[in-house]
């Protein structure tokens, strides 16, 4: 009778790992917390087919958008962890959270980060009333006359990211906010605001197309596939050390197992030679991270923009 | 000449057949989802989308463009039929549309709608074919500023849309915009009247509004009044071909209207984050003002259905101007028209007439074959609408209902969205009990947030000097305008009750 329990225990622990093998056994659903046709519903729409091909089981796209991508989120965190709902979400994942305090999941135990798809520095870019080239030139011009920066809304992360570069710079600029990176850059383009942070993926069109400059990244070095464009850190700008990702994400309480069998998956997926492709159309470089590392990035960043928002005086709700 | 050129490049593309068979595909799913209430072209491309990583990019962009500006034309037909509208932008059409179906002459309504959206169509695409470039120059220099003082330009000009008691209206005007002021502050990012939930966080729905209170509360309010079981006061042998086609009267006093309209449809259209609903508005209220006979407005004036279905459709084909030169979307479907561009590496922009005419040029083209074929395909269906209004009231609303809920559903796939169409279905009701018109409470919810976004934005840029922003050049021009307007509509207002007061007198 023990030797029956031991084997049947035994066999359950068995069927835990083995349920990792066979996922998934029916259709994935990932969730985009943003509405459609922007570069993050594109590219989790290309992880998505990538994924598909891999499993060979449908993955299913679902945009559920709202509040800065907690909408979203708090949907996933009422699923359940078995891997079958997941969700790619921006460093918006932790950024929101910094602003918004009712949130109706903990943003550390209610969501398990399972991977980063793929990452780039943020980008500054700037617009017609911006006479400087170079982050340097910019930073003389900025003393002259005292600069907006543009953001995409109250607690998303150009706004975050405008912040931080605000106060580690010293400059003598502030913050104006838009519904959206759309309107933002349209009103650097006409010259009405200076400034806009955000990632590669969101700017990089409107660079190549010659309507924005792109200023500085931000990051303690010069990034590869931007080689002309100056850096934070190089310029002497201390403590920026960020970067714009764009994660995979599950229900909190997965099992370890299943959370390593997603992130190898994930980074098979990102390293095709198809994915490769919008990588590179979004100058964005692919994510390669373990699970834990990438938890850790995200813990790290969630300290640091509530710092920032408690410093800044940015409405923490 | 240039121009020539391009355009034969265009029709060469356009009429492939492949590009030809996804037109018409288009435009006839645009039309049918444009007639059922509640769903609209955003649902359909959301929906379609991932077809675009199977087609060619000409090709997929002809047909979601299709849907788009195809829902235009069909938008007018359950406002007209049934006092549900369609679409967002069909709303106004009800206004006078279905007068004019309870006169019997909801044929010529839907004749005239058709013709006038046509109008509108070719209108908006000969301005984005010839005038791209200047306009898309001329929208950037509209910053908050001057958005701001257009705003409330529009605000004046479209007040014109109440009817009856002035004080009625602007109460509703006020709570329009205090019902979009529910949501985080777009500056400080305090949560206004969201009661801790984050479905409110983005605030109520402007579909989810205009279906629920004009909808959901004609669905109500049809319900009591029926209960006898009778049908439509319009039965078949009624609807004759003859009865179908417009009077040489409605004709004369219709094209005026659709010039006018198409200008404000392709002025609101080109200038982003304003489109089809608010040149639907003003351009309703323009037709109203200047019109020697004022009173047969909301009482089923043939201009009062043109005009807004006119400007719509202008509205909806100028969209396209800051989408393909600036590669900015105006809006949500026009960010899905964006990304439809992106997933085959195509970046819409200043270059984008000259790195990719063929796209460009195939794709206005095809707007002019779409046009077309919608015109071709709505005159004869009219027939076939109209006899809609013979299906029984108990099996035809309790569809609509189900399509308004699955049109609000879909947006975000939130419940959530459905209880706010039903919500705003009682507060409707509760306002025809009232006597209080909806209209001006959907120009409040539409303008108000408008302007006080702007407005604010304009304030930070120009650190708190108000003069400033009435000492921009466009803003200082919409500013006086507003100053002319407000003048010209009192003085108007004090002649006509002077006039009454004399008549009463000289009685």
């Amino acid at each position: 009778m023990k030797i029956f329990a031991a084997a049947a225990l035994a066999f359950a622990a068995a069927t835990g790992a083995a349920v990792a093998e066979d996922f998934p056994t029916k259709p994935v659903t990932i969730i985009i917390p943003y509405s459609g046709g922007g570069s993050t519903d594109l590219m989790a729409r290309s992880l998505a087919i990538e994924l598909q091909d891999m499993w060979g089981q449908p993955v299913i796209v679902e945009n559920r958008a709202g509040a800065g991508s907690m909408i979203g989120t708090a949907y996933l965190s009422q699923q359940k962890p078995d891997g079958y709902t997941l969700l790619v979400n921006t460093a918006a994942h932790s950024t929101a959270p910094a602003v918004q305090k009712d949130l109706p999941f903990d943003p550390k135990t209610g969501i398990t980060p399972i991977g980063m798809v793929a990452t780039s520095p943020y980008v500054a870019v700037s617009g017609a009333g911006v006479k400087s080239e170079g982050f340097d030139k910019f930073v003389e011009e900025a003393k002259e006359r005292p600069m907006f920066f543009a953001t995409a809304g109250v607690g998303s992360s150009s706004h975050f990211a405008a912040e931080l570069l605000i106060q580690q710079a010293g400059l003598p600029a502030d913050v104006v906010h838009y519904s959206g990176g759309g309107e933002a850059q349209v009103n650097l383009m006409g010259g009405h605001a200076d400034v806009y942070i955000s990632t590669t993926a969101s700017v990089m069109p409107y660079v190549n197309n010659g309507q924005v400059k792109a200023l500085v990244v931000l990051a303690p070095e010069r990034f590869e596939l931007l080689p002309d464009v100056q850096s934070s850190g190089e310029n002497g700008v201390e403590g920026i050390e960020i970067d714009g990702w764009l994660g995979l994400f599950g229900p909190g309480g997965m099992d370890p197992a299943l959370v390593e069998r997603l992130n190898a998956d994930m980074n098979k997926a990102i390293a095709t030679d198809r994915f490769k492709k919008v990588l590179e159309e979004n100058f964005v470089v692919a994510g390669k991270t373990t699970s834990a590392e990438f938890k850790e990035q995200v813990e790290k960043e969630m300290e640091l923009w509530i710092g920032l928002a408690k410093e800044r005086n940015i409405v923490a709700q | 000449m240039d121009i020539f050129s391009n355009i034969a490049l265009g029709l060469e593309i356009a009429l492939t057949p492949v590009n030809l068979l996804y037109c018409f595909l288009g435009v006839f799913l645009g039309t049918f989802i444009g007639v059922l209430p509640g769903i609209g072209a955003l649902a359909a491309i959301s929906m379609l989308f991932p077809i675009t990583y199977h087609l060619e990019p000409t090709t997929a962009l002809i047909m979601l463009a299709g849907i788009y500006y195809g829902t235009a034309y069909g938008g007018s037909t359950a406002s007209i039929l049934l006092n549900i509208p369609g679409t967002s932008s069909s709303v106004v059409t009800c206004l006078d549309g279905y007068p004019m179906a309870q006169q019997g002459r909801a044929g010529v309504a839907l004749a005239m709608t058709a013709i006038g959206s046509f109008f509108g169509g070719v209108f908006g695409i000969l301005v984005l074919s010839l005038f791209s470039p200047l306009i898309s120059n001329s929208a950037l220099s509209f910053g908050p500023a001057e958005y701001f003082t257009l705003m409330v330009l529009g605000l004046i000009a479209a007040s014109a849309i109440t009817e009856g008691s002035a004080a009625k209206g602007l109460a509703m005007v006020v709570l329009g915009i205090l019902l979009a002021s529910v949501g985080m502050d777009p500056q400080s990012g305090i949560q206004r009247f969201t009661f801790g939930t984050l479905d409110l966080m983005d605030g109520l729905g402007m579909s989810a509004l205009a279906m629920g209170l004009f909808g959901i509360s004609e669905v109500i309010a049809s319900i009591r009044t029926k209960t006898d079981g009778t049908t439509a006061t319009v039965t078949p042998h009624a609807v004759s071909m003859r009865s179908l086609i417009p009077t040489r009267d409605d004709m004369r006093r219709s094209w005026m209207p659709m010039l006018r309209s198409s200008s404000i449809g392709s002025f609101f259209g080109a200038l982003p984050g304003t489109g089809p609903s608010i040149a639907s508005f003003v351009s309703y209220a323009m037709e109203k003002r200047v019109s020697k006979t004022p009173e047969r407005f909301g009482k089923g004036a043939v201009e009062g259905v043109v005009a807004p279905e006119t400007a719509n459709n202008a509205a909806d084909q100028t969209a396209f101007i800051p989408t393909l030169t600036l590669g900015i979307p105006g809006s949500a479907t026009m960010a899905l028209m964006i990304g439809a561009m992106m997933v085959h590496g195509i970046h819409p922009g200043p270059q984008m007439m000259t790195e990719q005419p063929a796209m460009f040029w195939g794709l206005v083209m095809s707007f002019w074959v779409g046009n077309v074929l919608l015109i071709i395909l709505n005159l004869p269906l009219i027939g076939l609408w109209v006899r809609l209004l013979t299906i029984p009231y108990h099996l035809l609303f309790p569809a609509i209902v189900m399509f308004i809920s699955i049109g609000a559903y879909s947006v975000r796939y939130s419940a959530f969205d459905v209880l706010t169409v039903a919500g705003f279905g009682a507060l409707g009701y509760a306002m025809r009990i009232f006597a209080m018109p909806a209209a001006p409470l959907l120009l409040g919810f539409v303008l108000g947030p408008l302007i006080e976004q702007h407005f604010r934005r304009a304030m930070v840029l120009a650190r708190g000097d108000l003069a400033a922003i009435v000492e921009r050049p466009i803003s200082g021009v919409f500013v006086i305008i507003s100053v002319l307007l407000l003048g010209w509509s009192l003085w108007s207002t004090f002649r006509q009750t002077g006039k009454a007061k004399l008549v009463e007198s000289e009685n």
